[in-house]
């Protein structure tokens, strides 16, 4: 009953799913890119919509190169999503036959996936079965949000389909599935032209099937140009804030919600988005500075990088250190109205202690130093925000997308030495 | 701090005070001092506090084997050691071996640090300096907290203060001197509110920060005030960088106010020009008049 090959997908589960729940030892929990970086839908596809081809592009290899030898070997012997979906499967003894009267969605996904994919724009990227079970495991957090377990629905999804129609995520709707089934029909036909060659229909049923290819990434390829052109067109100035290296162009098309950028933040400022950035926008991340409760570094911390690192997409392309504190997510802006120090003469500027890129120009305003924001140096990190102790809180970031990579040399990466500034010998 | 040495030190401070006001009046240059401010200069930070210390009375005037110690340096931010916005390791590390060697019972080292403290811990130097002793730095949890009345506060009445300071027997505070933004100067009864709870942090920025902290210092009294003015941040303070200057001093007191209005001198300042010295002196905690202040000055 129980086989060898279940140990493995067993193993590959936990593993996965420990790695996305963030379980492992530190220096581990970049790898939580891993599983999603596999699907070359998100890998790939975000790459060539994107443009951008990193270190992890490679990763996408192995199933565009598996399906020529072992066709779906992936999807039965090691995707995590499909084991979960099998066992699901499984309770439903009644509905075994269902799933052949369902058409194989998943191929179509694919095909609009990756010709939205390289007309810039893809669409329908969270489909993709490994971000689905990504997201699930890495929705929960302590203490537990509501908010932020929304990127777990998916997984639950797809559990669902599978127990009313028994194997209908695997066998018909998995895009990645679908991707896999095409390229393990690819290399049958390759592997075999003459015996297809035989029958009169084969070569008719190979053009039909060409044509559908064609179709798919057609449909794809428009329908990511006519929803780029409509976001462009719609486009204004919302005030919300990306993580940092968020994309400026088609962000929400990109994001697949697997939810790693969400889980890495060491300080819970990643949020799902309700219907801020629009509906399109439905659960991608954004900074929400001071949240949940009083802990001190609710900003976004200038040495950290963490959610820069596990995006499978390029929704959020990696940012080294000197990258990041080169790149402003947004811009703060003094109330004056509430502003201690502007409004009660009281010395504060409690902002200008906790900047770390010295953005905050004190002025004098009777003899009371008060706050202005340089635009040229804020990075929109959140410190001042978090640290504000006026009521309603007096300086406010709004979100910059795109985001502009400013000139101003952060203070954070100078080198100090010793300067030849003169000693102060005073006389008591 | 027991209560009960809280009272017995109150009494001592109170009859010494008496003892200086009463006889002879305050003008007289020949009058005792209100306070004594050793000053130790050279260039290594763990010998200038042993001739510091020295010049004290020696450890055994403040450590006996047994004794819980706090001592609350200034690391609050993720700051290298040589931009001077934090104390310097070396002399946390010195500050702790002497603890030890005195046979201090528990050494912590509570600190509310404004960067993410394992950041900060790190990159201040001061983590890879405690390593190998028994000291404890770390950031106070909420549970690590307890309210305590400032009955003398005229406007804190009360604050959270981490256990570990207030359940000690002797009480270190070892700050760094740097410009500070809002309040003029970090010194040491600033360097308190790296130690106080994060509600009260804000609180204190509405409501004024020079008698916040002043009030504070009338209820939180530190046995020893070690001031690191090693090298001091000119601008751009707390977090810097800033323009540095070096002193390479070590200013070292029991009075918390006497240690703060010398150390404002490092900065061309008048002591009294800071809000919190004026007001702290003018409520008792201490002397910020340093015409009335002994300093004793010490070269290793």
């Amino acid at each position: 009953m129980f086989k060898p090959r279940n140990l493995i997908r067993l193993v590959l589960f936990v593993a996965f799913a420990l790695l996305a729940l963030g379980a492992v030892p530190e220096s581990w929990r970049p790898w939580r890119v891993l599983l999603p970086g596999l699907s070359p839908l998100l890998n790939l596809g975000g790459a060539v919509a994107t443009f951008t081809f990193g270190m992890l592009t490679p990763f996408a290899l192995p199933l565009l190169v598996l399906p020529f030898f072992k066709g779906r070997f992936f999807c039965w012997r090691l995707c995590p999503m499909g084991f979960a979906a099998e066992l699901v499967s499984r309770l439903n003894t009644r509905g075994a036959g269902l799933v052949r009267s369902v058409p194989f969605v998943g191929k179509g996904l694919a095909l609009v996936l990756l010709g939205s994919a390289a007309a810039g724009c893809p669409v329908l990227i969270w489909t993709d079965p490994l971000c689905l079970f990504n997201g699930f495991f890495a929705a929960w957090r302590a203490p537990f949000a509501w908010g932020s377990c929304v990127t777990a629905i998916g997984f639950v999804l797809v559990l669902l389909a599978s127990l009313a129609v028994p194997n209908v995520w695997c066998h018909r709707l998995c895009p990645l599935g679908g991707l896999e089934e095409m390229l393990a029909q690819l290399a049958n036909r390759l592997r075999a032209p003459r015996l297809a060659a035989q029958g009169p229909a084969a070569p008719l049923e190979r053009v039909k099937a060409s044509r559908r290819v064609f179709l798919g990434f057609a449909v794809g390829g428009l329908a990511g140009l006519a929803y780029g052109k409509v976001k462009s067109a719609a486009a204004k100035a919302v005030a919300f804030i990306r993580p940092p290296g968020a994309a400026g162009k088609n962000f929400n098309a990109l994001c697949s919600r697997c939810g790693n950028c969400m889980k890495a933040c060491p300080y819970g400022l990643i949020v799902p988005d309700f219907g801020v950035t629009g509906l399109d926008g439905l659960f991608t991340p954004v900074l929400k500075f001071r949240s949940q409760n009083e802990s001190q570094e609710q900003f976004c911390f200038q040495e950290c990088t963490a959610c820069t690192q596990v995006c499978p997409s390029g929704a959020i392309r990696f940012l080294s250190k000197a990258d990041k504190q080169q790149t402003a997510i947004g811009l703060a802006r003094v109330d004056k109205k509430t502003c201690i120090a502007w409004e009660k003469g009281e010395n504060c500027v409690v902002c200008q202690e906790f900047c770390p890129y010295q953005a905050i120009i004190e002025v004098d305003h009777n003899n009371v130093n008060c706050p202005i924001v340089d635009e040229a140096k804020c990075r929109g990190c959140g410190a001042c925000e978090s640290q504000c102790p006026a009521l309603p809180i007096a300086i406010v970031v709004e979100g910059r997308n795109p985001q502009p990579v400013l000139s101003d040399p952060s203070p954070q990466l100078s080198t100090n030495s010793r300067p030849a500034s003169p000693r102060l010998n005073v006389e008591s | 701090m027991k209560s009960v040495k809280r009272r017995s030190f109150l009494k001592t401070t109170a009859s010494a005070a008496a003892a200086s006001a009463l006889p002879l009046g305050a003008q007289e240059p020949a009058a005792a001092p209100a306070a004594t401010v050793v000053v130790v200069h050279g260039k290594d930070l763990a010998k200038m506090l042993a001739a510091g210390i020295a010049k004290l009375g020696g450890w055994d005037a403040f450590i006996k084997p047994g004794m819980k110690v706090a001592i609350k340096p200034n690391v609050a931010w993720s700051s290298a050691p040589d931009k001077g916005g934090n104390t310097h390791p070396d002399l946390v590390k010195a500050c702790v071996l002497a603890a030890e060697a005195n046979g201090a019972s528990k050494i912590t080292l509570p600190e509310n640090t404004c960067h993410d403290e394992k950041s900060t811990f790190k990159v201040s130097g001061v983590e890879e300096a405690l390593k190998g002793t028994k000291a404890r730095l770390y950031r106070p949890a909420k549970e690590d907290y307890l309210q305590v009345d400032v009955p003398k506060g005229k406007v804190v009445k009360s604050a959270g203060v981490p256990k570990d300071i207030l359940e000690c027997d002797c009480l270190i505070n070892l700050p760094v001197a740097k410009h500070h933004s809002g309040a003029t100067l970090t010194l040491s009864m600033k360097n308190w509110m790296g130690s106080i709870a994060n509600e009260n942090r804000r609180a204190w920025h509405r409501d004024g920060l020079h008698q916040c902290i002043a009030d504070f210092s009338t209820r939180i009294r530190p046995k020893l005030v070690i001031i690191d003015a090693s090298r001091i941040m000119l601008t751009k303070g707390p977090q810097g960088p800033g323009d540095l200057a070096f002193p390479d001093e070590i200013i070292l007191s029991t009075d918390p106010v006497a240690a703060d209005a010398y150390a404002a001198t490092l900065f061309k300042k008048e002591p009294f020009d800071i809000g919190y010295i004026k007001l702290a002196h003018e409520m008792g905690v201490g002397c910020g008049d340093l015409k009335k202040v002994k300093i004793e000055r010490v070269e290793v």
